[in-house]
């Protein structure tokens, strides 16, 4: 769920980032009156926690393994504000220092991971367990909260990937960032979603905290219950802003449909005869970037050619001797 | 508990050797999870340790032009700037280490593979330009992002945040984060070891395993929050943290200033064509 | 039945292990000594597969431990069995909600029938003289308390070697000698011991061999213990005591 940059265009980079200011500022705000600022320690690690957390890998069935976001999770243990903050500095450091996620699209991966999942899945488990009042209502309220929680979050970058194509060309018409429509970007985020990584997510939140209720009960976060209002209206509301934001960029709702009409239209005729891409033949050097074009004088192409072609070498050359030192080591240590 | 209860027999099971052959098991799980930890904890450690940085650039200036180069190549539609940019990069990666140079390009290239592969459809609907041009934007971020971070220290960037009038108290909060990850993720793997050890043959509940890891990994984390803001009350911290940093431009800053204009100008000339 | 051979590692580019030829027979208890960080834990760790020499061979009962073999679930899941490891910090070793379900991890793992895995839990609990926490969460327990528990839930696979990373730190004095005459019966019951240890007044105790590290990571001298205090000289060498140490 780590959204690299280049998927998404800077605006709406910048319209997710905005968007999460005032999230920001009203987590902050409530952590601490919640908890005073002694808790600044609390915040760091749970941000420790948090990122640890999304290293662990979940048994599938099967045998095979995924992993979980625990963003739910996270917000039922130390609270939704406290987990906002904590998430969002877990991927403030993937992104920074770990090269995980992009720098540009940070704003949109706190939307989607440190907003939507540890708000909705709280609200969802506080709104089913307030209601209920036994444990069953409990475990309802999380294995809803956090299967909703992750989806939801998926559907949303889904958009922000499907919006992508419908807003930000070239002069030639040619998509710049994610060039897949809504129709494609919505069932190919949600279907895995929906089938494995929503299920990892539930199982691996239920378990931890049936774990963590049973050993020490006393470290779960215990939100007071007219909080819930509050929550309430800010989600829903942030909920309905997000695509407005997205949409204050250019097109509106009713042209989605027709474009979308129009490129499956395409896509499918495309299809039924030879598909294009075939036809026209994977022509390499149309992939391959035209060095004395458009603009640069040639010789400075070449020279830029000359400058890349030495550093290449010594980078191979490195690399090689690098390898030639590491080996044994290399081959001991893939246990 | 009586001391001569030691001197007691022993059970037979315990005299006797087990005789066991064990069931196998799909717990790749485990494997993976130490795998994935100990990537972090060498990526950190390897930090930690003193950073030969040839060019002696002062990192609150690398920070913003890693920063303003991602931004430049998200904003451009051309190869030529992309071509540019890459040219500068293959140059800084020559002047870095050949371990570093490995790490820094099979991240990357991996994420650039994958961007690959996902736009792949698209090629074969007939458009290269897209998927080519992302891919490559891809790949050259991720590269100028990875060599920020393998060639600075990290309490440099984190310390260079400052510069950029993020509060002091949340760079108090990245550093500690920091810490903690290396930290508990070095008792988080001592627990998936002993896990990996006791897994001697069928586990059926290994949502339990992994829970009671996560589980304990969030008990020892509050407990060790408390304990640090004790400690931190024990030294007089009254929540006012404050970073220092020398601000001294070299000549070596110089010359990165005027890559950067550089860069700048090249995207001007050739960024939007 | 350890058998290490010339073997070496280091981890990102630093030296935790130089040149380590050691040989430990069935039934022998041996105590490692050594400063901090000469690398006792790096070959503990090695010993029980969770790392492997970067040169150099490492045997257990004459079989020849490989990142290959050990990649055999089937393989490295016997090896474990065979060799216990209890861990320096025993909040890493404990991850299950009760003590009960902690010991039974195991034999429950072993495929044995519950009636089994209950006896043997119980064997466990009244070896250790933790029968009356049977039904607390390990996470709560005092330090000697959870060590004990750490060694119940290794003991209850019934390995032929175990392998304890400092068992007597931060235990109190009683405990520590309780503890010494614990694995005094074990070993007298044919359990092969390696014991790492700082503590220099029980080592004798512990063990009738002692394995010294020097700071270069390698064996400055395997000696039997009751030499130990014979050799000063050597011990203020390896820096694990100061110039003005006596032994009384």
């Amino acid at each position: 769920m780590h959204i690299p940059d280049n998927y998404l265009s800077p605006s709406t980079c910048i319209v997710m980032g905005a968007a999460m200011v005032p999230v920001w500022a009203i987590a902050v705000h409530k952590v601490k009156k919640e908890v005073t600022r002694s808790k600044i320690p609390m915040i760091g690690i749970g941000a420790a926690f948090s990122f640890l957390m999304m290293m662990f890998n979940v048994p599938l069935p099967g045998g095979t393994t995924g992993h979980a976001v625990g963003g739910t999770l996270l917000a039922i243990l130390l609270g939704p504000y406290a987990a906002c903050i904590a998430i969002t500095v877990a991927l403030l450091i993937q992104a920074l220092l770990f090269g995980d996620g992009g720098i540009l699209s940070f704003g949109a991966n706190c939307f989607n991971m440190a907003f939507i999942i540890p708000f909705l899945g709280y609200f969802i488990y506080k709104f089913i367990k307030d209601r209920t009042k036994s444990e069953k209502g409990e475990y309802v309220g999380i294995i809803v909260g956090s299967y909703v929680g992750i989806n939801m979050a998926a559907l949303v970058a889904a958009i922000e990937f499907g919006v992508q194509p419908l807003l930000f060309t070239n002069s030639q018409g040619q998509p710049l960032y994610s060039p897949y429509p809504l129709s494609i970007s919505i069932p190919a985020m949600m279907i895995p979603h929906l089938l494995v990584a929503g299920v990892v997510e539930v199982l691996f939140t239920t378990a931890i905290y049936t774990f963590i209720k049973k050993v020490s009960p006393g470290t779960i976060f215990e939100g007071a219950k007219q909080k819930i209002h509050t929550i309430y209206g800010l989600i829903v509301a942030l909920i309905c802003l997000t695509p407005l934001g997205l949409l204050a960029t250019g097109t509106a709702w009713g042209e989605w449909g027709a474009d979308e009409i129009k490129d499956v239209v395409h896509g499918g005729k495309q299809l039924g005869y030879t598909p294009a891409g075939m036809k026209n033949g994977f022509s390499f050097n149309a992939i391959m970037p035209d060095y004395s074009v458009k603009g640069l004088p040639e010789i400075a192409g070449y020279i830029l050619s000359a400058i890349a072609g030495v550093a290449i070498m010594v980078i191979i050359f490195k690399i090689i001797s690098s390898f030639s030192k590491t080996k044994p080591k290399d081959i001991s240590n893939e246990s | 508990m009586n001391h001569k209860e030691n001197q007691r027999n022993l059970p037979d099971w315990l005299l006797k050797d087990e005789n066991y052959i064990p069931q196998s098991d799909k717990d790749q799980f485990i494997g993976k999870s130490i795998l994935s930890i100990l990537r972090i904890l060498s990526k950190i450690k390897s930090q930690s340790e003193y950073k030969t940085d040839k060019f002696h650039v002062n990192a609150a200036l690398k920070v913003a032009f890693t920063f303003l180069l991602v931004i430049l190549l998200s904003l451009s539609t051309s190869y030529t700037f992309i071509f540019v940019v890459d040219v500068y990069l293959l140059v800084v990666l020559s002047f870095m280490d050949g371990k570093e140079i490995i790490k820094i390009l099979s991240v990357s290239l991996a994420m650039a593979f994958f961007t690959f592969i996902i736009l792949f459809p698209y090629i074969l609907l007939g458009n290269t330009y897209t998927s080519m041009i992302i891919t490559l934007k891809v790949l050259s971020t991720l590269i100028a992002v990875n060599i920020l971070s393998h060639s600075t220290r990290w309490n440099t960037i984190t310390g260079a945040l400052r510069r950029f009038y993020v509060p002091n108290i949340f760079i108090l909060v990245l550093d500690i984060t920091i810490k903690y990850i290396s930290m508990l993720g070095d008792f988080s793997l001592n627990m998936l070891y002993s896990l990996k050890l006791r897994s001697v043959g069928k586990n059926n509940s290994k949502y339990g395993s992994i829970a009671g890891i996560a589980g304990t990994m969030f008990m020892k984390s509050k407990e060790m929050a408390e304990e640090m803001y004790a400690a931190m009350e024990c030294r007089g911290f009254t929540g006012e943290y404050t970073v220092r940093s020398k601000w001294k431009l070299t000549i070596a800053d110089f010359i990165y200033m005027l890559l950067t204009i550089g860069m700048i100008a090249a995207f001007i000339l050739w960024g939007r064509i | 039945m350890i058998d290490l051979k010339d073997v070496s590692y280091s981890y990102e580019g630093i030296n935790a292990l130089n040149n380590i030829n050691l040989h430990i027979e069935k039934g022998e208890a041996v105590a490692l000594m050594g400063a901090n960080g000469t690398g006792k834990s790096t070959l503990l760790k090695l010993m029980n597969g969770l790392l492997s020499p970067d040169q150099g061979v490492y045997r257990f009962d004459q079989e020849e431990i490989t990142p290959k073999k050990l990649k055999n679930t089937k393989f490295s899941k016997a090896f474990h069995q065979k060799i216990g490891f209890v861990f320096q910090n025993s909040d890493t070793q404990l991850f299950c909600a009760d003590v009960y379900d902690e010991i039974a991890f195991g034999p429950r793992q072993m495929g044995m029938n519950e009636d089994d895995v209950e006896k043997r839990v119980n064997d466990c609990l009244d070896l250790l003289g933790i029968q009356n926490f049977k039904h607390r969460q390990p996470y709560h327990l005092s330090g000697g308390e959870k060590r004990k528990v750490a060694i119940a839930c290794v003991l209850a696979l019934n390995p032929e070697v175990l392998v304890l990373d400092e068992p007597m730190n931060g235990l109190d004095p009683r405990t520590q000698r309780w503890l010494v005459n614990f694995l005094n019966t074990l070993n007298r019951s044919g359990k092969t011991l390696i014991i790492s240890t700082h503590n220099l007044d029980l080592v004798q105790e512990l063990s009738k061999r002692a394995i010294l590290f020097d700071e270069n990571h390698s064996i400055a001298a395997d000696l039997p213990s009751e030499n130990l205090f014979q050799e000063i000289d050597l011990l203020k060498k390896i820096n694990l005591v100061d110039e003005n140490y006596q032994h009384y």
